[in-house]
């Protein structure tokens, strides 16, 4: 009897989570939408970028064949093109814009103290609202980037990967949007000791786009530094996915770095719990 | 020929529906809906030199707008107007030389400087002399009593103190005319009454041409013997501030007071019953009633002693706007607003 | 209330008559309370300089690799490492300067509109698109000139010394790179201004920042880049249209290659880039000027 009201008490609780879930989500889509101007000029121009990237490693790579070499650090100029359109997928799964900033201020506006008063989990909600506005977002960027990709499928010379490849792909982008959640988060959290995480958030932003592969592929690095990047938690917010897709590891290798990655996964998800724990303790012993 | 003259003035915007659901999002970004709202709807006035005019009206009424159409920030859709002979949107800096905008809800003080920093700025622009500067600084600072703050930060202020230092840089250059927009709103008393006594002094020495609009009818009782009433972007009344009681209230309060031992029962037949406190008693009477009731009051009771009064003020200009307002076919406070349906792309084929 | 206080007005017909504001001293005057506002948040100014050097930094070690694995930019183009890095130091020159002089203007400019704030811009007898370009300066952008004057140091000197063909740099080039570096800036802050007026139209417009980031993006390379394939199409939209190549490839090619000789295309070139920042100037405040007729002022 009891088993069986707690169960029904669980299912409707569980109703409600999705109901919950069901309006973060509309909210965000709407919140997307409202701003058109904005919103199809933003789409269109994210690719721009990469348009004189392409020109650049064109150029560079006239340079090196005319001194006899095919590839750099062994990618050929399709292979580099293919490398930076597949970060722009890695990117949209782990970049956090505002996360970190936002935890900072919600921490120094004191709005932090909804979370003491109700029952409910900030690194839990605030997890909940950034899938939302991850899949709102990917809802409405799947249109322009299966264009780009459909126009540019001539840089992938050796089209699709094998299945296991790809499964390989999907889990490290999926590990890629925790890991960059609970980095980020855990620098927001930062905001209980001190007010100003904002040149710390730059510092990150830095080391980010430099030794994550965003800027160019990693393999390029000179021989001690790329030893050294290998173990740090960068590689697989952009790198990682986008060299597994381009068979540039072997088997055991990507396997390896999955290895590591939920391994820094789970140490930034335990250190966001004890700097939650820590820092509210902190917060409530000043009386906030 | 009036320092400030307007014709036909008439100001429209469209403003965009933000859709409610995700489907109306989405097809806003094809098809999007605007309502036309009609701030200002042909406005004529005649300010000569010198006077001091009130603004009032609701809110939404148009009253900002016509300030800043006349201060030249905005394009009107229609219609004339000249300032000093000028066309104020047309922006000459002879023109915006020779007046002031000073508004309420907005500071124009640089936030993190002391006020004299911005003054100084305000010289530079202005092209005032620096003896001039001096001259006006002191007096406009001894004036309003802050001449102790200019070397404060202004976000150190309150928003008292930050008020008068906002009217001193609007009149650092000795304006010829000067708008008023809600200068003592979320004011103190203290405050409020500091900044009419000195806008009451300084017009009065200067003699320069003012308009203000305010909610506040101290305000305006205090300071301007000219009120324009405008409500959907329309002036409804342009006059004495008393004779907005002639024109506008339909009634009188009569009070009696009757003789000791007088049994007073219903009196409501003689109109609306306000106040009844033996043996005093208050009544609201139709205005072109009231020397028929009167009569018939004295005749029915021993009466010792009758007043006739006007309504208060506020009363008969609350029950004005609630009238014009509830004239409108539209719930919505703002404006006069037209549905416009604008397709942008993709046409409905209905 | 003291009735002596108020003087009476005075006929002052100079003032009213034709003498304008003082456009260098207002210039000089918000100069100076930038400065001071700046220095009253002194840790701020201090992470925000660093910050910018280490951008730059992190900058110069991407080419630096990419430099590690070829020796040019192109094929033949002379772009070399150490050409390409006084073609960098120019692009710095000319973002910082962007940044501290416009840049700030351009973001509060859109503030400004979102808030009704304009209206204040407005009212003053002083020329409107003057004061919305002018009225702040973010001093700690500057600090990339630093940088950017070291990497140019060194590149020039590598240029100079070289065994093969050393370079010389002549007075008249000197005098000639300074003009179209301020030419740049002519031209990048036309486009930002014009880019910025648009948020009057467009209401709050987040990707603005973004939009001109992308923009100014192709002028951070080499124009000889893009002179290919459907290149072309970019390399005539973004020289005749929106000038932005010209920006950094006229200064840079005058300072890093020598005098002769020169490829027939780079003298009319040259020319072109003087025409082109006129021309962006007329038409960006054509734009201002449209825009702010349709400005409306939000009221708070």
């Amino acid at each position: 009897m009891e088993s069986a009201i707690s169960a029904c008490h669980r299912s409707s609780s569980f109703r409600q989570r999705l109901a919950t879930w069901w309006v973060i989500l509309r909210v965000a889509l709407e919140e997307r939408l409202v701003y058109r101007g904005d919103f199809a000029l933003g789409t269109l121009m994210r690719f721009l970028p990469i348009i004189t990237q392409i020109f650049l490693w064109r150029a560079v790579f006239d340079a090196v064949q005319t001194s006899g070499r095919a590839d750099v650090a062994g990618y050929r100029f399709e292979d580099v093109v293919a490398y930076y359109l597949l970060t722009m997928v890695a990117r949209a799964f782990s970049s956090m814009p505002g996360l970190a900033s936002g935890i900072a201020a919600s921490i120094r506006n004191g709005e932090v103290k909804k979370f003491i008063i109700q029952p409910v989990d900030m690194l839990g909600f605030l997890l909940l609202s950034r899938i939302a506005h991850k899949l709102a977002y990917y809802s409405v960027a799947v249109g322009p980037f299966a264009l780009v990709f459909f126009l540019c499928r001539g840089f992938f010379l050796d089209g699709w990967p094998s299945w296991p490849v790809l499964a390989v792909f999907c889990a490290s982008l999926v590990l890629g949007f925790f890991l960059g959640y609970f980095i980020e988060a855990c620098i927001g959290l930062i905001g209980f000791w001190f007010l100003e995480v904002s040149s710390l958030l730059f510092v990150y932003m830095l080391l980010n786009f430099f030794l994550s592969g965003h800027m160019f592929p990693l393999d390029m690095l000179p021989g001690a530094a790329r030893q050294w990047v290998d173990w740090l938690p960068f590689k697989y917010l952009a790198y990682f996915p986008a060299a597994v897709f381009l068979n540039k590891l072997a088997f055991p290798q990507m396997l390896r770095g999955l290895a590591i990655e939920v391994a820094w996964l789970v140490a930034f998800v335990l250190l966001s719990r004890l700097a939650w724990n820590r820092g509210l303790r902190r917060y409530s012993a000043f009386g906030g | 020929m009036a320092i400030i003259e307007v014709r036909g003035l008439t100001k429209h915007y469209r403003v965009y529906q933000k859709p409610e659901g995700l489907w109306a999002a989405l097809r806003g970004l094809f098809h999007r809906r605007y309502v036309e709202v009609q701030a200002v709807r042909g406005i004529d006035l005649d300010v000569e030199e010198g006077e001091f005019v009130a603004f009032l009206g609701p809110n939404g009424a148009g009253k900002t707008t016509t300030l800043k159409l006349l201060s030249g920030v905005i394009y009107p859709t229609s219609g004339s107007a000249r300032v000093m002979g000028y066309v104020p949107w047309k922006r000459d800096n002879a023109y915006r030389r020779q007046f002031a905008l000073v508004m309420g809800q907005k500071n124009q003080l640089w936030w993190d400087l002391p006020a004299i920093e911005s003054f100084r700025l305000h010289q530079q622009i202005y092209a005032i002399a620096p003896e001039e500067f001096r001259r006006n600084c002191d007096e406009l600072t001894e004036l309003l009593g802050v001449r102790d703050l200019l070397y404060q930060p202004v976000r150190e202020l309150s928003l008292g103190e930050r008020m008068k230092m906002e009217l001193t840089a609007a009149l650092l250059h000795s304006p010829r005319v000067l708008f008023l927009d809600e200068p003592t709103i979320g004011l103190d008393v203290v405050a409020q009454h500091n900044i009419q006594q000195f806008l009451r002094h300084y017009q009065e020495h200067r003699r320069i041409t003012i308009l203000l609009t305010s909610h506040y009818m101290k305000d305006v009782a205090a300071l301007c013997r000219r009120v324009v009433i405008i409500a959907r972007g329309q002036i409804q009344y342009d006059g004495s501030l008393a004779g907005i009681i002639d024109r506008f209230s339909k009634h009188k309060i009569v009070t009696l007071q009757f003789c000791e031992g007088q049994v007073v029962d219903r009196l409501e037949r003689f109109g609306q019953v306000l106040q009844v406190q033996q043996p005093k008693a208050r009544l609201r009477v139709a205005r072109q009633e009231v020397p028929r009731t009167l009569a018939s009051i004295l005749a029915t009771y021993a009466v010792q002693d009758v007043a006739v009064e006007d309504p208060p003020l506020e009363e008969v200009i609350a029950e004005l706007f609630h009238r014009v307002n509830s004239d409108q076919q539209a719930p919505d406070s703002a404006g006069q607003k037209v549905e416009v349906e604008t397709v942008e792309a993709g046409r409905r084929r209905d | 209330m003291n009735n002596q206080a108020i003087h009476p007005p005075q006929n002052e017909p100079s003032r009213i008559g034709g003498r304008g504001p003082a456009y260098l001293r207002l210039l000089w005057l918000f100069a100076c309370h930038s400065l001071i506002r700046d220095m009253s948040f002194r840790i701020n100014f201090l992470i925000e300089c660093v910050s910018s050097v280490s951008w730059a930094l992190m900058n110069i070690g991407f080419y630096w690799i990419v430099f590690r694995h070829t020796r040019m930019i192109g094929q033949d183009t002379g772009w070399g490492e150490a050409e390409f890095f006084v073609f960098l130091a120019t692009t710095w020159f000319i973002n910082s300067l962007v940044q501290t002089f416009f840049m700030p203007n351009a973001e509060e400019f859109s503030e400004l509109i979102r808030t009704g704030n304009l209206d204040f811009v407005l009212l003053k007898p002083v020329d409107t698109q003057f004061l919305v370009s002018f009225r702040r300066m973010d001093w700690s952008s500057l600090s990339n000139m630093l940088t950017a004057g070291g990497l140019m140091a060194i590149s020039l000197w590598r240029l100079v010394t070289r065994p093969e063909n050393p370079l010389k740099i002549e007075p008249i080039i000197v005098v000639l790179y300074v003009f179209y570096v301020l030419c740049g800036v002519a031209i990048l802050y036309s486009v930002m201004i014009g880019l910025a007026s648009t948020s009057i139209w467009l209401g709050r417009n987040q990707s603005l920042y973004d939009f001109w980031f992308y923009i100014t993006n192709f002028s951070r390379y080499p124009m000889e880049i893009y002179y290919r394939g459907w290149g072309k199409v970019l390399w005539v939209a973004f020289t005749f249209v929106i000038p932005v190549l010209v920006v950094v490839n006229v200064p840079a090619r005058l300072l890093a290659r020598p005098l002769s000789p020169r490829a027939w295309w780079e003298w009319p070139l040259a020319g072109f880039a003087v025409v082109a920042t006129l021309a962006s100037l007329i038409v960006s405040r054509w734009v201002f000027q449209r825009a702010l007729r349709s400005y409306r002022s939000a009221s708070s």
